[in-house]
């Protein structure tokens, strides 16, 4: 069995607010998941830090930083009206940020294990300079960039049942990224369409699955397979990283995917696949509100990857959503074949 | 100067963005052109919708009767995503809007906060005008 790396947990319980479903039981959920695997001595925790000022300007606006940490030392309140900030939220965001740093440093060092974040406030919808939809710093981004400066091609799976707008905008032009997400659409953040595809300087680098209501594993599984995996093997990842929410679950009351447990477990197996070396496959936990949902598919999920079982629910199939795959793959590539003509017809002229 | 067809106006039930509102539709009365109120239906949403998607608030109805709006001219848009994001995308079909119009501060943002600001980001990307309406000083 696979060794699991985690962060060492940071007191998150000042960053929270009365009746949001973003809260610190959360991370308490995720972590009776991991503890389910009873994994002993194969499970190692790293210690926490902060991520520093130079990278979180990585990512993110200097300007943005500045007054999000004034914000919330000044006591903090809703920045809008899903986003909230407490006096405790700076601290705790930067060791969030700082966790995935961590981890992938002990993996750097291990050279091997697989990786797992469970911190929070989630990440992936925080633009380079604004907090949205519960996130402030964007976690996943700011690993990614890390490792983009350490000359790595970092490939990005979201399968949060939400765009990950926020990683999506932060690496669209950047060929050394290439971002994958899997979500309900039409849903929160309303970004996520298949002709979205990357910027002049990475087409074809942001590869967008949207799914309708009811969507089931078997859907998931056919879009990534058909539309993902092609673009994934040319790109030739070194690192893989996964914006690991689990909110798509059928019990979640966030959205409205019909996953499983064993959905998760499988998407996770696709996603370890994409590996190239031991020790390069890292999850960051990002949605998820159902506390036994959340539990059982962290359990699944990690027990997937780390060579033991996949969960109780077996995967799910017969949901809406195959002509939607089909669909997107059309959508993909006209925009494709309209940004090369472009970009042809430039170097033409 | 090309006579304006379309605004858009952000609503999120807020007395301020009922000011917005006003303002948008006293304009499009004086200068015959459409009102297509826009709310963003954030996160949140999900578990405790605010807005019929297909119905326009009788509060948003009432704001048109008293300006004197013809409501064959009043379009209700729900979309996902936050509101900048959303009053962004009021710019491109199907809203198509040419002018669009915000209030200074929205449900939830506190007064003189930069951060999540919708009418400062408004003003910085937007590709067709921006009217950012400004708040009655509150009373006292």
């Amino acid at each position: 069995m696979a060794t699991l790396i985690m962060n060492e947990l940071y007191d998150d319980s000042g960053h929270k607010e009365p009746g949001h479903p973003e809260r610190p039981d959360r991370v308490t959920a995720a972590l009776a998941g991991v503890h389910d695997l009873h994994l002993g001595d194969d499970l190692a925790i790293v210690p926490l830090r902060a991520a520093t000022r130079v990278e979180l300007v990585r990512v993110h606006e200097g300007s943005y930083l500045d007054e999000l940490g004034a914000f919330c030392y000044s006591g903090g309140g809703d920045i809008d009206p899903d986003t909230y900030a407490t006096y405790d939220s700076w601290v705790i965001a930067l060791h969030a940020a700082g966790a995935g740093l961590a981890v992938i440093e002990e993996m750097q060092r291990q050279k091997q294990g697989v990786g797992f974040i469970a911190a929070r406030p989630p990440g992936h919808h925080a633009l380079k300079d604004r907090a949205m939809g519960f996130c402030l710093l964007n976690n996943i981004a700011i690993a990614a960039a890390t490792l983009v400066g350490q000359g790595q091609r970092v490939l990005i799976v979201d399968w949060d049942v939400h765009h990950g707008n926020g990683t999506q905008a932060i690496f669209w032009d950047n060929p050394d990224v290439l971002y994958v997400s899997t979500h309900q659409w039409p849903l929160f953040p309303g970004s996520g369409t298949a002709s979205e595809v990357g910027g002049w300087n990475a087409i074809g680098e942001t590869v967008n699955i949207p799914l309708p209501p009811g969507a089931t594993g078997d859907v998931v599984r056919r879009g990534i397979e058909e539309i993902a995996t092609p673009v994934i093997e040319a790109f030739e990842p070194t690192w893989v990283l996964v914006s690991a929410g689990f909110d798509a679950h059928r019990d979640d009351p966030m959205a409205d995917l019909a996953l499983t447990s064993g959905d998760y477990a499988h998407l996770a197996q696709t996603a370890a696949a994409f590996a190239p070396a031991p020790g390069r496959l890292v999850m960051f936990l990002e949605g998820g509100y159902q506390l036994d949902a959340l539990r059982s598919s962290v359990q699944a999920v990690l027990g997937s990857v780390l060579g033991g079982e996949g969960g109780d629910e077996p995967p799910s199939t017969g949901g809406p959503g195959g002509e939607h795959v089909s669909r997107a793959q059309f959508e993909r590539s006209a925009a494709l074949t309209l940004m090369h003509n472009a970009s042809e017809g430039e170097v033409k002229s | 100067m090309t006579p304006l067809h379309t605004i858009a106006v952000g609503y999120d039930g807020s007395p301020d963005a009922e000011v917005a509102v006003r303002w948008a539709m006293e304009t499009a009365v004086a200068t015959q052109s459409n009102v297509a109120v826009v709310h963003a239906a954030g996160l949140l949403e999900h578990l405790n919708t605010n807005f019929a998607r297909n119905e326009t608030p009788l509060a948003v109805l009432s704001l048109a009767g008293e300006c004197g709006l013809d409501v064959e001219r009043l379009f209700w848009y729900v979309n996902d995503g936050d509101a900048c994001s959303v009053l962004l995308r009021a710019g491109e079909p199907p809203v198509g809007a040419d002018l669009i119009v915000v209030g200074s501060r929205g449900q939830g943002q506190h007064p003189g906060l930069l951060l999540g600001s919708t009418s400062l980001e408004m003003v910085q990307h937007s590709n067709v005008p921006v009217v950012v309406v400004p708040m009655p000083d509150p009373p006292g």
